[in-house]
């Protein structure tokens, strides 16, 4: 066999665009009744009623009309301890065997969506359920659903080979802004920070735009930390996105004229510290203010006003306090809380861990 | 005889004589029965023996009359009934659990009492297997500043992350706090066998406030423990066999962008099937080389096999197809990384925030090689 050491520097040709790469593919999307989803998990409504889902294990997202399930059951949600039993007893099965992947607010009923993943393993089966105003707990059965389903692109090959690799893409959280689903999503691979803006609806052959979010903490790249958590806003007449990052800055880009493939350079207007990452957030006006409201981890929940986001000092040096940047407040009160919600004007809606290690669903007043 | 395997026959009465229930209830016994259909399909709660007024009550009524639930105290299970002659049947939504006991009661006017009975599928899973078959990086020594690990499993695992089982202990026996990632996202392959954990950037990367309160989470010249605790349940729920400990050496750190001039491309002779290999420098990752490296032949690309071997610094690709004498390329995607996260021209700990690039991912790299040609036979 020969056996060779070839001198590259001549031959490396940089920049070519890949053609093996499937992800150049076109867009699949479908529409139907009754969708399939593999697992449920992020979701988020668009103002019409529509309910995004995200099916990490299928690589797609759906758009769901709820039709008339998303009626009849009284106004609002109500607070229901011990949710995860309740919901696990519907499903024939016990509270350590499920999953609550995600809690969504209907635009129009403000009755709780809670979605859920039933069982172990990759035979996990998806459920989603509806909590309204008087605590009645109702399942959502999908085969009645119409949908729209956009598949996310391929990752990334090239070769044959990696058609059977193990890489998966794990979205972690969607909002509907500017007549676009956005989308942000790390890979149990590459380490990367990617969003994407899909238009609804969901149209062949365009897969929305895909960015890239610079933002400039600490004079060091933190291009592929990933956006655990976001918001849309407007600030200075202009659409942005407040995003949280992991260990975990937050960070503001302007979204209004994105295209396919840009890079974005995003601005860090503060730090919520180390070994944390942003859970939710969700946006609320009181008492003629505005508020971030985010929660995290491992450092609780954080209220912060909004008012200076347009012209906060950017962060670009490292930061020698434990956090810094636009001022927050911790509520204190708000302990164990893993998903998050804007129930209506005046309350949230949490679903919270107690320390006995049951999960309550909770309605909150605002802080 | 009953199509079916049955799990329980769990409770029988018979019908107390009465007007309401028709002159076929009588006195026929009742009974509530778990059936596995044959074929494996979805097992179902049946009560046979059931009134003939079954047949004509609403889905409510039928709800109401059979009852299935968890425990006592429990809502419902969600599910549907139906009515075939005089065997009431509810289907749940989702599969009984296998080794889950399940309350259920069917009320009748024409019982004198409630037929309660607790039935359960067997247990099909009681004693550990699974086991943490490989950890990436495979070599001893791995960087300082090394950004992930793969774990891979002997079987499917259940689905929430493992960070909490997963830590890294120090040669005093200390645990190293904060060295992964706190993203409890399911990082899991579509199988369920394998998990990837990213060990802290902000502790990895120079400057910034993680790295400069704890340091980083390795320390060069030293050894370091991965030990994954047996609580990490697999997809029965089942914790694994036994504790599992690597020990690695930690090696200095690696903030240089992958070189691909530093490979060594050794193609194989024409005619055959052998494997092209590509030796590397230093240990990339392995999932990433999985799929950014490909073969191309006159912008083809060449279907093969791909085995990584040499502590991830070996690259071998067996095409389906014999080689053919002349020009080939090796394409390397720019997602490619080593341990430490570096790129193909891009490390990882790098300021480039003033110099955003504006090309579009992905890109490659395209390097040529060549299967020479098969050596003329002898003349005579």
């Amino acid at each position: 066999m020969t056996s060779f050491r070839v001198t590259l520097g001549v031959f490396i040709a940089f920049n070519a665009l890949v053609s093996l790469t499937p992800s150049s593919a076109l867009q699949t999307v479908q529409a139907g009744q009754g969708p399939a989803l593999a697992s449920i998990g992020p979701m988020t409504f668009g103002p019409d009623g529509t309910l995004f889902a995200a099916d990490n294990q299928g690589a797609a997202i759906y758009a769901l009309d709820l039709g008339a399930q998303a009626d009849g059951g009284a106004a609002g949600a109500k607070s229901l301890d011990g949710v995860d039993e309740k919901l696990a007893a519907l499903l024939g099965t016990g509270a350590k065997e499920i999953a609550v992947t995600d809690l969504a607010v209907h635009p129009r009923t403000h009755n709780a969506y809670v979605s859920v993943m039933r069982g172990q393993g990759a035979g996990a089966q998806p459920a989603l359920f509806r909590v309204d105003g008087a605590g009645k707990i109702s399942h959502v059965s999908l085969q009645t659903v119409k949908f729209q389903r956009v598949e996310l692109p391929n990752p990334p090959a090239a070769n044959a080979t990696a058609r059977q690799n193990p890489r998966t893409q794990v979205i972690t959280d969607m909002a509907f802004a500017d007549g676009r689903l956005w989308v942000a999503g790390l890979s149990n691979e590459e380490f990367a920070s990617k969003l994407r803006a899909i238009p609804y609806p969901f149209v062949t052959v365009d897969r929305g735009v895909s960015v890239e979010i610079y933002h400039g903490n600490h004079r060091a790249v933190e291009t592929r930390s990933p956006v655990n958590a976001f918001v849309p806003y407007t600030l200075n007449n202009q659409p942005h996105l407040i995003a949280g990052y992991t260990c975990t800055p937050l960070v503001k880009f302007p979204i209004g004229d994105l295209k396919g493939g840009d890079k974005v350079r995003g601005t860090t207007i503060a730090e919520f510290g180390a070994g944390n990452r942003v859970l939710d957030m969700i946006l609320y006006s009181k008492d003629g203010q505005e508020f971030l409201l985010t929660a995290n981890n491992s450092r609780g929940v954080m209220k912060v006003p909004t008012k200076s986001f347009a012209n906060a000092t950017p962060i670009t040096a490292p930061v020698e306090s434990e956090t810094a940047g636009v001022p927050f407040q911790k509520i204190a009160s708000m302990t164990g809380i893993e998903q998050l919600d804007k129930l209506d004007a005046a309350n949230s809606i949490v679903v919270a861990r107690t320390a006995a290690g049951s999960l309550n669903l909770q309605v909150v007043p605002l802080p | 005889m009953r199509p079916g395997a049955l799990h329980a026959v769990a409770a029988a009465i018979a019908f107390a004589a009465a007007a309401a229930c028709g002159p076929s209830s009588g006195t026929a016994p009742a009974a509530i029965n778990l059936v596995t259909p044959p074929g494996g399909g979805a097992a179902y709660i049946e009560v046979t023996g059931a009134p003939d007024s079954m047949r004509r009550a609403s889905p409510e009524d039928l709800a109401r009359a059979l009852r299935v639930s968890v425990d006592a105290d429990a809502p419902p299970v969600l599910g549907t009934y139906s009515v075939a002659g005089r065997s009431l049947r509810f289907t749940p939504l989702y599969p009984f659990d296998p080794g889950r006991r399940y309350r259920v009661v069917f009320t009748h006017d024409a019982l004198p009492a409630p037929l309660d009975a607790t039935v359960g599928l067997p247990a099909q899973h009681t004693t550990p297997s699974t086991v943490v078959a490989r950890v990436y990086p495979s070599g001893d020594v791995v960087p300082e500043n090394l950004l992930r690990m793969y774990i891979e499993f002997s079987g499917p695992m259940g689905r929430p992350s493992g960070i909490a089982h997963m830590k890294l202990v120090d040669e005093d026996g200390r645990e190293i706090e904060g060295a992964f990632l706190p993203l409890d996202y399911e990082f899991w392959s579509p199988d369920h066998t394998r998990f990837t954990a990213f060990l802290d950037p902000g502790r990895v990367k120079r400057g910034i406030l993680p790295n400069q309160k704890m340091g980083r989470a390795l320390t060069p010249g030293h050894a370091v423990t991965l030990a994954i605790s047996r609580e990490w349940r697999d997809e029965h729920g089942l914790p694994l066999k036994a504790d599992f400990t690597r020990v690695l050496r930690v090696g200095p750190a690696d903030t240089q962008p992958i070189d691909p001039a530093a490979w060594r491309i050794e193609p194989p002779p024409p005619g055959g099937r052998g494997g092209l290999v590509v030796r590397f420098p230093e240990a990339l990752d392995r999932g990433l080389l999985m799929r950014a490296l490909g073969v191309r032949r006159e912008h083809a690309a060449v279907d093969g096999e791909v085995v990584i071997g040499g502590g991830e610094t070996q690259w071998t690709f067996t095409p389906q197809a014999p080689w053919r004498a002349g020009a080939y390329q090796l394409i390397a995607l720019d997602i490619l990384e080593d341990v430490a996260g570096n790129q193909i021209g891009r490390a990882f700990e790098v300021d480039n925030f003033d110099t955003v690039d504006k090309s579009p991912n992905p890109t490659s790299i395209v390097m040529p090689f060549t299967i020479p040609a098969a050596p003329a036979a002898p003349t005579r």
